[in-house]
Formats: structure tokens, sequence, C-alpha cells
């Protein structure tokens, strides 16, 4: 237990480790911030709610460096297309947040901002896992074949009709591969921070499928630029939140020394896979989400009586949290497995890849081997 | 070859990680001397009474806690200090209780030149989610600078960190290559 004198409240600091753990291995590996685990996690630890959200913002944006960094080493990062970003970003958060105090004024807010998050991530779920299982079955005949296959493989049509529109400037990002309309690059990361702001999250959730379907960037790179853009929004809220007197710094602090062992985890486990598996995890978290805003929104409309709904929404999130991360693990197992020729589920096949990014020692790797059999 | 190189990352790593120890230890500094508490609590941002709201968390209706009223610079348990809007918070203190709480009478009153705390604690809602509001952050202005130190020492944590994990893998021999995004495997 520590006294959080700031906080005003007593906390178990190994559960603020676990949580920063768990929350930087999915974060790393499907580029959000993960705001929507962390800030009912620390409600139920019995942080107020205002510092929650400001503690976890600045824990993202500490995260963020943390994941970017090893992001860079990976090669995941395309700078032009996040620095292009940038802008759009900081700007689209700034009118989500006027956007929800206007909401505020009208006192319909939570209600309101309740149906749209359930709205737009379940349409993101589907989209996002109909592609996916769609671009699976390709991967999976191709593999039957016995062709090469890229790390990264999407289905979607919708980057060729963006990559289409001739407006000037266009840009080369060169690590993605990708030449675009800079307009395109600067709404589409308006958009997801209009979003973003208005929803309260880190925007994560809603950038990395926008860069993969609209920009149309290959998947392990739009984590990592996401992760780049994390760095900006969740400074720049952390700044708004501690001017509040929002932040509990000794919090964060504890949270991030989880999230150091839980970023590099969930990084590293981006070499493993290919871009699809990405994306089936962003989806189950974004259906996870969903539930968890949904019963939240069934809380409200209630009248706020029913207890087992809240109760439901906390033990969904931190059920989530946990799936998640096992999820995680078993692909990095799943794919060291096969690396070895040794048996692996047929569905997740095509999602590994088998040649070596990461080039592991003899040594290493023979420890690792005594502690998984 | 190989040598230089594991020579190499053992100095990448030993520096990072004194870099993060004196992040951290920056951090832990200013928060054991008290500096971390008074840049949040710096400010009255309305007229009322500096109190230190986590000496009366047990107050209840049927029990109430009473404080002196005194114009001291440090608080000291049961003490409310006046303060107008823009005065430098004393020492200690961490909300402030407006007047016009005490008007209404409700959850705070004056009876007897002493200020009465009837009702400590209210539960409130933040998005879908109970939590316990207090007095505490109540009508504090935090120091700007002191929130910008805020920002950029958890950036900076980050980074040391960041860069303290990458070099432990070079050390362990671990190398990471740049992912060949568009390459067949």
């Amino acid at each position: 237990m520590f006294d959080f004198p700031i906080a005003g409240i007593e906390a178990p600091i190994f559960l603020l480790v676990f949580i920063g753990f768990t929350v930087g291995i999915v974060g790393g590996f499907i580029g959000v911030g993960g705001g929507y685990m962390v800030t009912p996690a620390l409600i139920v630890f019995g942080f107020p709610g205002y510092m929650a959200s400001g503690i976890d913002m600045t824990h993202i944006a500490g995260k963020g460096v943390v994941s970017t960094v090893r992001h860079r080493q990976l090669g995941n990062i395309d700078w032009t297309l996040a620095l292009s970003m940038v802008a759009g970003t900081m700007l689209g958060v700034e009118l989500g947040v006027r956007l929800l105090v206007y909401f505020k004024k009208t006192g319909i807010a939570t209600v309101v901002l309740l149906i749209a998050s359930v709205v737009i991530m379940f349409g993101l779920f589907l989209y996002t896992q109909i592609e996916t299982h769609r671009a699976h079955k390709k991967l999976k005949e191709l593999t039957k074949e016995g062709k090469a296959i890229d790390r990264e493989l999407t289905t979607s049509s919708l980057p060729k009709f963006f990559q289409r529109i001739p407006l000037a400037p266009i840009v080369r990002c060169r690590t993605a591969r990708v030449v675009v309309s800079m307009w395109v690059i600067v709404l589409v990361g308006m958009v997801t921070g209009v979003l973003a702001g208005f929803l309260g999250v880190g925007g994560g959730f809603i950038r990395v499928p926008a860069l993969v379907y609209l920009v149309g960037s290959s998947t392990h790179i739009a984590v990592g630029t996401d992760l780049v853009e994390i760095v900006f929004s969740g400074g720049y809220g952390a700044l708004r939140h501690s001017m509040e007197g929002h932040v509990d710094l000794m919090a964060v602090l504890f949270m991030l020394s989880g999230a150091l062992f839980g970023a590099q985890v969930g990084s590293i486990a981006t070499a493993y896979v290919r871009g699809p598996a990405i994306r089936f995890v962003l989806s189950y978290s974004l259906i996870l989400a969903t539930c968890g805003a949904a019963l939240r929104l069934a809380y409200v409309l209630t009248g706020q009586n029913v207890e087992i709904l809240s109760l439901l929404a906390v033990m969904l999130t931190l059920g989530e949290m946990i799936f998640l991360c096992l999820f995680i693990l078993c692909l990095v197992v799943f794919a060291y497995l096969a690396r070895r020729g040794r048996w692996v589920p047929e569905w997740a096949v095509p999602l590994l890849t088998p040649a070596d990014d990461v080039e592991v020692p003899a040594t290493v790797a023979a420890a690792t081997a005594g502690g998984s059999t | 070859m190989a040598v230089q190189t594991r020579g190499r990352a053992a100095i990448k790593f030993v520096f990072w990680t004194l870099a993060a120890g004196g992040v951290i230890g920056v951090i832990v500094q200013s928060f054991v001397s008290g500096q971390m508490e008074s840049w949040y609590y710096h400010r009255a941002a309305n007229d009322g009474y500096a109190v230190n709201a986590d000496s009366f968390r047990d107050a209840t209706k049927a029990r109430p806690v009473s404080l002196e009223i005194a114009d001291v610079d440090e608080i000291k348990g049961l003490q409310a200090v006046p303060v107008k809007k823009g005065d430098l918070l004393p020492r200690w203190a961490n909300g402030v209780i407006s007047s016009k709480e005490v008007k209404e009478g409700k959850r705070v009153a004056l009876v007897e030149g002493r200020l009465e705390v009837r009702v400590p604690w209210q539960i409130k809602q933040s998005k879908g989610f109970k939590y316990k509001d207090t007095f505490k952050h109540k009508g504090i202005e935090t120091y700007p600078w002191g929130a910008l130190w805020n920002v950029v020492m958890v950036l900076l944590l980050g980074l040391t960190l960041g860069y303290m994990a990458e070099g432990f893998t070079d050390l362990l021999g671990l190398k990471i290559k740049r992912l060949q995004h568009h390459v067949g495997h």
C-alpha cells in the first residue's frame, strides 16, 4: 500500500504496476493508449474520477515514448506520416473538447457520449472484423498454395480511392510506401482527433484503422505512427490535466514502471506476426470496449439503480485486459513454436511470420525454451 | 567485433539507466520534500477557507468536525485559513471550502467562530462511474510551470526508460532488425 497524498487515497502499488504492465502490452501491440481500460480500473482502486483520467492521460504520454523508442528500432514509424498528422490531430482534439463542453452545457453529455462511442466503435469493429476475416482467408489460401506472403495483407479498396485524390501538396511516405495528398492525412488526423477529444479517449482505436483503411499504410506502420501521435496528443492532454491539478505523478511513476516492461513485450511481439493478427486483436479490443460502454449506457439509462450493471462493466474491463494480454502472448509463443517446427493451431499459421526479425542468441533461446516447456 | 558492440551496448545501458535513475530521483525528491504538493495546491481560485481536507475525512452529520479558524502559514491538522481569490495557499492546504458553501450551510457551517464540517464527501458520477467527491482539489489553482514540469518529467522518464530497455536488449545480444514491411517472407 502506498499513501498518495495528492489523490488522497491509499492504493496498492502492485496493482498499479500490474495495470501498467498489461495495458503496456496491449498498447504496444495495437498502438492504442488504453485509456478505456485504465480509467475504470483506477476508479475501482478508489482514485477520484477526475484524477483517474488525468493520471491515465499522463501515463499514456510516458508509455507512448517508451513504445515509440522500441517501434523506431523495429522501423515501424513513418515520420513523414506522423508529423504531417500531428497538426490535424491537435486541431481535432481541441475541436472535440470544445464540442464536449458544448454538449455538457445542454446537459445530455453522458448519454450522447456513450451512444456515440458505442455506435462508432461497433461500426469500426464490424468493418475491421469482416475485412480481417477476408484477409485471413486469403492468407490461408496463399499458404496452402505455398506462395510467398508479405508481412501485410489488406483486402480493403478504400486506400486506393483516397490515394487518388489529386490535391497538392502530395507527400511521399517512404517507410509506409504511400503517396497520398497531405490533405487526406491532415483530415484523417483531424477527424480522429475530434472523435478522440469528444469521446475522451486517446484515439488510437480510431486512428489505427483509419491509417490502415484510409491512408493505406501497413498495420505495423500504423501502430508505430499512431504511437508517435499518442505522445503528442497524450502530452498535450497531460499538460491540460496537470494545469487543472488532476495528476498524481507518483501514481504515474508506478504505472510507468510496469508499462516499461509491458511496452517492450507488446512492441517486440509485433515483429512475430503479420498485419491481420494485429487487426484481429484491435477488433477484439474494440468489441470489448463497446460492450463496456454499452453496459455503462444501460447503467445510466436505467437511472443508475442497477448496481450489477456497473459491476459487470468493471469486471468486463479488467477481464478484457487479461484476455488481450494472453492472446498476444499466445501469438508470440505460437510464432516461437512454429519457427522451431512444432505444432501450432491451423488458424494461427498464416498470422505468424516465419522469418527471424528478432535474432535470439543461443543462450537466451535456451533459457526461454527451458522456461516455456 | 562482437566484444566491441557488447561494450557499446553496456555503455548505452549504463548511461540510460543512470539517466532514468536521475529522473526518478528528481521526481521522488520533489515528492518527499513536499514541493510537488505545494505546486498542486498553489493558489486559491475563489474566496473561502483553505483547509487540509484529509484531516476531516471521517466527519458525519451526526458527528461533525470543527475546524479552528486561524491565519497561519502552515496548517496543522484541524485548522482553516481564510483566503481570498489569488492568494497563495498555506503549506499543507489541499482544498478551499468556498464562502458560498459556508453561506449555504448544508455541508459546512460557521458555528461560534469555528468552521463545522458535516458532509466531507459526496458520491458523484463521472462517465457512468461513481466516485467520492471531497473538498480536496476544490477551489485551488495549480502552478502552471509545475504542470509543465510534470509533463516534461513524464516524457523524459519515458525516453530514458525506453532507451534503457533498448540498451538492455542490446546487452543481452537480442538483435532486433528493422522489419521488412514490403518483402515477401
